[in-house]
């Protein structure tokens, strides 16, 4: 009965004996390195974030006709919007009770919409803040939750889901995770999405990085 | 660090075998979907201690002799049992596992097989290839667990920052505790080590 449990290795084996061990052991590495660069994209992307928007420089997403409803209480689909002034939006994702970090993110949205302004890009380029929270935000949250913000309607809109039960669609789509947090918070990835008219999700940048989403969606305007 | 009594070890391995895969199952899924600790700094070292565990209270001479050839000083093993472990310290394997139930029992079972390769493995390695293994996963974990404890950004979308803060400590103390223990074991059996016992013959729980 010579079991292992305590240190104790195996006395020397000859070189020979080694031989099944090591292509064992090779074959282990081989599997496992190229099963962890195949998990990270070729050691470039560590978490899911990262692994989603490597998924949308790859191919562009197609995005499901989702039912919204804006601070008037306009419904419209999302398909119908982007095609009817076929102008490339850049998307967010809200819920309008937020008061931490949404309050930084607020700020990058205000200088992104002034920067279009300035830059005359209206025509082109439109904002889109979708709310992830329907059940709390409605019309008027909404319409307080614009004026708040200070939202130059004509380049950037609030809205939410017409229908409740598209909120997993919406998540789902999007590669949002939305995690509750203590106070009544949500946690969520924040990111700028930007969809091309024929609601295909081509990229997806920083939410601190305003600069290079405008970039990317005047180029996918082009 | 052996129990003496076989049942007494075999109900220990039952009993963490248990509580760790429970928390991957309704109504013990809740803590590990909600909380990064429950996740990665107790489901993940439980099921590799209940793979450990279970290992040393099966009697291995016989089950486990045709893998001998295939494992000595346990390389194979330890290698195995590496790269299943730095695969789910991913965050984004994580998330998986929260969001997939597929994924989830992949874990569980993959966690369990490396705890059972570590324990099958590590004590037949030389005390150099442990240490070579010992001080390249260590540290590793520590730095990971120091990583999720200092980022500024969230790293899994399941978990909130304050949640990753946490169990970044907690994968940090893991790693420290396990490097602890190793040394303890290893100093404690070099100062009991008869010069002439040969070192493969050394029996257990007899000490």
């Amino acid at each position: 009965m010579a079991k292992s449990l305590l240190p104790g290795p195996e006395p020397s084996v000859s070189e020979t004996g080694l031989l099944k061990t090591f292509s064992a052991s090779l074959l282990v590495l081989l599997f496992g390195l190229g099963g962890l660069l195949y998990a990270t994209e070729g050691g470039q992307a560590y978490t899911t974030e990262t692994l989603r928007r490597a998924a949308v420089d790859r191919e562009a997403q197609p995005i499901p006709d989702l039912r919204l409803v804006d601070d008037a209480g306009r419904r419209s689909g999302l398909h119908a919007l982007l095609a009817g002034d076929g102008r490339v939006r850049i998307v967010d994702f809200v819920y309008t009770r937020c008061q931490t970090v949404c309050t930084s993110l607020a700020a990058v949205s205000q200088r992104l919409q002034a920067d279009i302004l300035a830059q005359g890009l209206q025509r082109r380029v439109a904002m889109l803040s979708i709310s992830f929270d329907p059940a709390a935000d409605d019309a008027p949250a909404l319409k307080a939750y614009a004026d708040r913000l200070r939202m130059d309607r004509s380049v950037w809109q609030a809205m939410s889901l017409a229908e409740p039960t598209d909120r997993r669609r919406l998540l789902d789509a999007f590669g949002i995770m939305v995690v509750p947090a203590p106070l009544g918070e949500f946690e969520h990835n924040a990111a700028l999405h930007v969809i091309d008219a024929s609601g295909r999700l081509v990229r997806i940048v920083d939410a601190d990085a305003p600069g290079e989403a405008l970039a990317a969606a005047l180029a996918v305007g082009r | 660090m052996s129990l003496p009594d076989r049942t007494l070890r075999g109900a220990l391995a039952l009993t963490v075998l248990v509580m760790s895969v429970a928390l991957s199952l309704p109504p013990g899924r809740l803590l590990i979907e909600q909380s990064m600790v429950w996740h990665m700094a107790v489901q993940v070292p439980l099921l590799m201690a209940a793979g450990w565990l279970s290992m040393g209270a099966m009697s291995q001479a016989a089950a486990w002799r045709w893998t001998a050839d295939w494992n000595r000083y346990g390389l194979t093993g330890l290698l195995a049992a590496q790269v299943i472990f730095a695969y789910w310290m991913l965050p984004s394997a994580i998330d998986r596992a929260v969001v997939s139930p597929l994924a989830d029992a992949l874990k569980v079972t993959t966690l369990l097989a490396c705890g059972a390769l570590l324990q099958n493995s590590v004590w037949r390695a030389p005390v150099v290839l442990q240490l070579f293994i010992v001080g390249s996963a260590v540290p590793m974990t520590v730095w990971l667990g120091v990583y999720f404890a200092t980022a500024d950004r969230r790293l899994c979308n399941a978990y909130t920052l304050a949640s990753q803060t946490a169990a970044g400590v907690g994968i940090a103390v893991w790693g420290v505790a396990v490097a602890t223990a190793w040394v303890v074991v290893v100093l404690r059996h070099a100062t009991q080590r008869a010069p002439e016992v040969p070192p493969a013959r050394s029996r257990v729980g007899v000490d």
